[in-house]
């Protein structure tokens, strides 16, 4: 399998191709397309969906961006929109449906409850769902406005016109980036890229 | 026919006006006593209010807000008096915009602007600095490049009232609680309001609190 | 009302708590009505006192329950009928008296309270977001509390320059002062140095210092804590945290071995502030500024926060190193050594920066693992562990109370600055008699019958006064303050004294002065040769179940070296891996070249430190412990009372407490000590040792043990202390001065020298000679002189100095510059020093 993938420049998967003319403007065709239509998964936790609908309706019409179809399977959504507090019960079935979610997919964190547990600093709040799943970008808020989360969409809208085609950016502080690496000695050590040790 | 009954309410609205606002364009235009990020004023000789007192820390429901107090350069005083905030961040992935950091401030430094239009890809943005937070020479607060500002909106930054009355004394029933003090989104008296100059007793209060 | 005015967090406990209603009333009780209800008072106590104990709160500022009343503040205004009708008077100056019938909510006692509190607020600025004080502020509460929230002052308000320091480590804003006279009061009564006061008259008084003379006391930072209002504030303080961010925890000081209760404050996980919390049988509230502001060394850049280690070259320098690889070294080593070159060959040093569990460990570690008895957790520099174990014990308190008290060896003022305020409380105002001996003047001296005596003489000294008031004295009871106050001889001395007392009195008790924080606890946990847990002898190991009795040591009944022993053989090269459980030879023990080559000389130095001292510098594995205020755990002070530490904010780095390195170097040696936390370690201890059988972790956790609990050895083991016969001092050099070197409170040691405020307090290294001598030898004051010891030869400053007696010259141990204990040899009974003009 993998001898004709080296010999187009792939064996790498996608991630070595050689652009061409061809390849390229099917690369920015691919991103177009993803970006003007986004479907997010409807993840309403709590106030901040109120604000989530009020984004969708006619005031701010999410259809200008090709993104009025909330879908309530994760199979056929690819973004999703964590509005509102995860308490501890929740974050894996939130996991799950991330899981679920098809490739390529991004998440938003809206709100301050979602983004870092915000005035809920207690036992049954996770403390930013970024510890759950990897988050794209965080609307501030309590809860943001139509306008913030907009602008929390638009900004995945960039991420995804600037961004690599297959492989999620680290360098983007997307997700917690929490990773365990063997160091010297048996201990496992946490490590935080480019944060130091 | 009977099937395009159900239409007759979406045909009506084509002929009516659009609602939607095109909003990376345009914005709608904000309530007066929107709670929006915050701004550190200062004095008009340029001098920053803020004295580092940390009771904006002490209040916040979130805590959100971390100050640090330190002695004021002898030399070159960032602020009146013998403290200044020398550390002053907000972290607005906790921040709840309650207000409650301007109401307990004793010297009006910190108050809010209308601007909410902001997001981050990462969590170490969302913490404001001072350096982020301190209005400009002019009392304007800073435009950080991630902001979504409109043309002339920071005209209407900084205008701000207390929720409550100084102390909750009965005489400042229906007085002017905008402040006075800010330079830019000072505003005329609301519904029902006389300004401050006008209000009877306005004297005796002052002198009370 | 009286909560109203505890709504922050107000500094701890001060003056007596809430009366204990299971407590039954006095014989000679007096009875009173305080609101409408009946109270028995003690006789002779102040009205103020007593409501606070029937759980009546006045409120006032000038009166403070350990100082005389002065009735300066007048807030405490109450309206009393002694009989000839209701009249206002303050309580803090109204003693009770029978039938006595006090309204303290009153319209009249109100109208006072509020009109003092305005006369008050007339001068005093209303900065309070910015002052220091501002959030536990007596005044900002009492305002709100009993003040008439409006002033009528309508004038400009009094103004002074803003704070001026009045010492390096106190700031004074005299906009703020209320002349409430405790700062004052407190500086004449209880530290005895008189040296801030009133000045001026009328509106324009003001506390200050005296021109060109600082509050340079060491107890000044108590002044910043009395303070009613942030007139006087901490300058290492400032700014630093307001009192709503502040966290706290109750602990014990282990500065120095007093054991001054304390609270300990942080924010943001770093310790700011220690305060000092009343309790009854040690410290009263009060703190030395050393203990108050030595937190600060945590944060110097000298504190190790990861382990250290040397590379393959023996000569490279010490580097960053991982916990896994720094313990694998060292079980390595260790392992290698035993096999090679026996047990034996390993010595630990030092353990009194440890706690109670710590030292357990170790000496645990030591004697079952390892299977040495070299370990000593005293210098050479402290007295002999036998006597300190065996003696009868006595408390401060009784001290305090004893019909009389004989002091030698020690400068209380120095070593261990709260117990000379106690017995200076006793000595001046209780009029205890005490009697000293010292060769030089002591602070307590000018209060006391001071008998001078020539260092190495102090047994001829006490066999003198024995012999002519022995009957006398001893027909009361005595406590003996003994310490090790000169380290120029070999303490042998001191030993034949307390023999000689023991003899004339036999039920004469005794309080040991030793000076290093946990040296109490280090001892009873064995960390000396010969003496395992509890003070037992091996004879007794037995008691303590298989683990000991087992031991290496304890089989072959041998007891090991102790530091001076370890130290000559590691000189020797007989020690192939010397431990040093936060031990800096280099600068603690008397003798600086037997120290030197003892490093030099010994196999691998393994240090177990908080800083990187000067001897954890020439160390092959530097391995970093968490420090005070950074683990949980038990202290004992120098009575034997035993009081939990409060572990506040996270150590530094990667450091963690003594006993989790001995427990993983146990388990990399193949053995499982089964200790998962320090509370587990106590259980064991208390288990085990008998001493310790009547004070279990539930004991030890209850709100009881706050004032610490007295496990005091019970003096029926096997454990012996042979007094060496009397020394005989070598008679008097006409030619030669005999040396005198003790410690001052600011000096090189590591804490204070890391912490920058205390840092600069120290004095450089100095002679101090009778001014009467300067002039025979014909230098001035600052001169400079060589002086020679049979060991070496060094050049100081001299300076003139009329506490010291002729043919005697004093010198401050470990201070900046030449140090004394370059002239001074081991086990020599006197150091006699030759004196050469340049």
């Amino acid at each position: 399998m993998s001898d004709w993938r080296s010999k187009v420049g792939m064996a790498d998967g996608l991630e070595s191709l050689n652009h061409n003319f061809l390849t390229s403007n099917i690369e920015e065709l691919v991103k177009w397309a993803r970006r003007r239509s986004l479907m997010p998964a409807t993840f309403g936790l709590a106030c901040c969906a109120i604000e989530m609908m009020a984004t969708g309706a006619a005031h701010y019409d999410l259809a200008r961006f090709g993104m009025e179809t909330f879908r309530a399977s994760p199979r056929q959504a690819d973004l999703m929109i964590v509005a509102g507090r995860v308490s501890q019960k929740m974050a894996p079935v939130l996991r799950t449906i991330y899981d679920q979610m098809m490739e390529p997919k991004w998440v938003i964190s809206m709100g301050v409850c979602a983004s870092s547990g915000g005035m809920f600093n207690n036992y049954a709040i996770v403390q930013g769902v970024d510890q759950v799943v990897p988050v794209d970008v965080y609307a501030p808020g309590c809860p943001p406005g139509p306008e913030t989360l907009l602008h929390a969409i638009l900004t995945v809208h960039e991420l995804i016109r600037t961004g690599e085609l297959t492989r999620r950016r680290d360098s983007a502080g997307g997700g917690a980036g929490i990773h365990l690496e063997i160091e010297a000695g048996p201990t496992p050590v946490a490590v935080r890229p480019g944060g130091g040790r | 026919m009977g099937y395009l009954n159900g239409f007759k309410v979406t045909f009506a609205r084509l002929f009516e006006d659009r609602v939607t606002t095109e909003f990376p364009a345009e914005k709608r235009p904000k309530p007066v006593r929107f709670h929006g990020r915050h701004v550190l004023n200062r004095h008009e000789d340029g001098m920053e209010k803020c004295i580092g007192c940390e009771l904006c820390a002490g209040v916040c429901p979130a805590k959100c807000i971390h100050v640090r107090g330190a002695d004021n350069p002898l030399d070159d005083p960032v602020s009146p008096g013998e403290r200044y905030g020398f550390v002053y961040e907000i972290n607005y992935l906790r921040c709840i915009h309650c207000d409650m950091c301007v109401e307990a401030c004793p010297t009006e430094a910190i108050t809010e602007s209308k601007i909410l239009e902001f997001s981050f890809t990462n969590r170490d943005d969302a913490i404001y600095t001072k350096q982020e937070l301190v209005v400009d020479d002019e009392g304007r607060p800073r435009h950080q490049p991630w902001e979504l500002w409109m043309e002339g909106e920071d005209e209407h930054l900084s205008g701000w009232m207390r929720a409550t009355a100084p102390s909750g004394a009965a005489a400042f029933e229906g007085r002017v609680g905008w402040s006075g003090d800010l330079g830019h989104g000072v505003r005329p008296p609301e519904e029902g309001q006389t300004a401050a100059d006008e209000f009877e007793g306005a004297e005796e209060t002052e002198a009370a609190t | 009302m009286s909560d109203a005015t505890r709504v922050y967090r107000s500094p701890p406990r001060e003056g007596s708590p809430v009366s204990d209603p299971t407590e039954a009333p006095p014989d000679d009780g007096v009875k009173i009505t305080i609101d409408g209800r009946e109270f028995t008072a003690h006789k002779g106590e102040l009205l103020i006192a007593a409501a606070e104990r029937a759980g009546t709160y006045i409120p006032h500022f000038c009166y403070h329950s350990r100082m005389s009343p002065v009735g300066m503040c007048r807030m405490c205004l109450v309206e009393v009928d002694s009989g000839r009708g209701p009249g206002l008077q303050p309580s803090c100056m109204v003693p009770v008296s029978d039938g006595m019938v006090v309204d303290t909510e009153s319209e009249t006692t109100k109208r006072a309270q509020e009109g003092i509190l305005e006369l008050l607020l007339i001068n005093h600025p209303l900065d309070c977001p910015v002052c220091d004080k501002g959030g536990e502020c007596p005044l900002q509460d009492q305002a709100v509390a009993f003040g008439p929230g409006e002033s009528r002052f309508v004038e400009e308000k009094r103004h002074y320059e803003k704070p001026i320091p009045i010492s390096d480590l106190v700031n004074l804003d005299r906009e703020r002062c209320i002349l409430c006279d405790r700062c004052t009061r407190f500086a004449r009564e209880v530290a005895g140095d008189p040296l801030i006061s009133f000045t001026e008259r009328g509106n324009r008084t003001q506390v200050l210092t005296f021109p060109d003379d600082p509050f340079s006391s060491y107890f000044s930072g108590n002044t910043v804590q009395i303070c009613p209002v942030g007139a006087l504030t901490a300058a290492p303080y400032r700014f630093r945290a307001r009192p709503w961010d502040l966290d706290q925890v109750e602990s014990t000081c282990t500065t120095c071995s007093v054991g001054c209760r304390i609270a300990v404050q942080s924010s943001g996980d770093q310790i700011v502030r220690r305060l000092g919390v009343d309790i009854d049988p040690v410290n009263h509230g009060w703190l030395c500024d050393r203990g108050r502001f030595d937190y600060e060394s945590a944060y110097s850049p000298e504190r190790i926060t990861d382990p250290l280690m040397r590379g393959r070259a023996g000569d490279s320098e010490l580097i960053e190193a991982t916990w896994p690889a720094a313990m694998a070294a060292t079980a390595e080593t260790l392992r290698e050594a035993i096999d090679a070159h026996g047990a034996s060959s390993v010595a630990v040093l030092g353990g009194a920066r440890l706690t109670n569990e710590d030292a357990y460990t170790w000496s645990k570690l030591a004697r079952t693992v390892i299977g040495t008895d070299n370990i000593d957790s005293q210098l050479a520099d402290g007295l002999a562990a036998e006597m300190v174990l065996t003696l009868p014990r006595a408390t401060i308190d009784e001290a305090c109370s004893a019909d009389t008290v004989i002091m030698f060896g020690v400068d209380p003022k120095e070593e261990l600055p709260v117990l000379h305020l106690r017995l200076r409380h006793a000595v001046v105002e209780d009029k205890v008699p005490m009697i000293e001996f010292s060769p030089v003047e002591t602070s307590l001296s000018r209060h006391c019958r001071s008998v001078r005596h020539l260092p190495g003489a102090l047994t001829e000294s006490v066999s003198e006064l024995l012999a002519s008031e022995g009957e006398r004295i001893g027909s009361g009871s005595v406590v003996v303050v003994v310490g090790r106050g000169s380290l120029a001889g070999s303490g042998e001395d001191i030993e034949a004294a307390v023999a000689a007392i023991r003899q004339a009195i036999p039920h004469a008790t005794f309080l040991p002065a030793l000076r290093r924080g946990n040296v109490m606890g280090a001892l009873q946990m064995g960390l000396s040769p010969g003496i395992l847990p509890g003070g037992l002898a091996f004879s007794e190991a037995d008691r303590l179940g298989e683990d000991w009795a087992g031991s290496q040591p304890v089989v072959s009944d041998e007891p090991g070296l102790d530091a001076a022993g370890i130290l000559a053989a590691a000189a020797a090269g007989r020690v192939a891996v010397l431990i040093l459980l936060g031990a800096d030879p280099l600068a603690d023990v008397p003798d600086r070249d037997l120290a030197e080559r003892a490093l030099a000389g010994a196999g691998t130095v393994v240090a177990v430190d908080t800083h990187l001292t000067v001897s954890a510098r020439r160390a092959h594995v530097v391995l970093p412990a968490s420090g005070p205020g950074e683990k949980a755990g038990t202290t004992t002070n120098l009575e034997g009372r035993i009081s939990r530490l409060g572990p506040k904010v996270t150590p530094p780095g990667t450091a963690r407490p003594d006993w989790m390195i001995a427990v993983e170097l146990a388990d990399r040696l193949g053995v499982d000590m089964g200790f998962a936390d320090s509370r587990r370690i106590w259980d064991e201890i208390s288990t085990v040792v008998p001493m310790f059988s009547d004070c279990p972790v539930e004991r030890i956790e209850s709100p009881e043990a706050q004032d610490g609990i007295l496990c005091r050895p019970a003096g029926d083991g096997d454990l012996r202390w042979d007094p060496p016969a009397a020394v005989a001092a070598p008679p008097v050099d006409a030619y030669a001065l005999r040396l005198v070197s003790s410690r001052k409170l600011y000096d090189q040691a590591t804490m204070t020298a890391n912490s920058p405020s205390l840092a600069g307090l120290a004095e450089e290294s100095r002679v101090r000679l009778n001014p009467r001598e300067l002039d025979r030898l014909g230098v001035t004051d600052g001169g400079r002189l060589a002086f020679v010891s049979p060991r070496t030869r060094i050049i100081a400053t001299v300076s003139g100095d009329e506490k010291v007696p002729r043919g005697v010259m004093a010198m401050t141990f470990n201070a900046a510059g030449p140090a004394a204990s370059e002239l001074i040899e081991l086990g020599t009974v006197v150091t006699e020093v030759r004196v050469e003009t340049l």
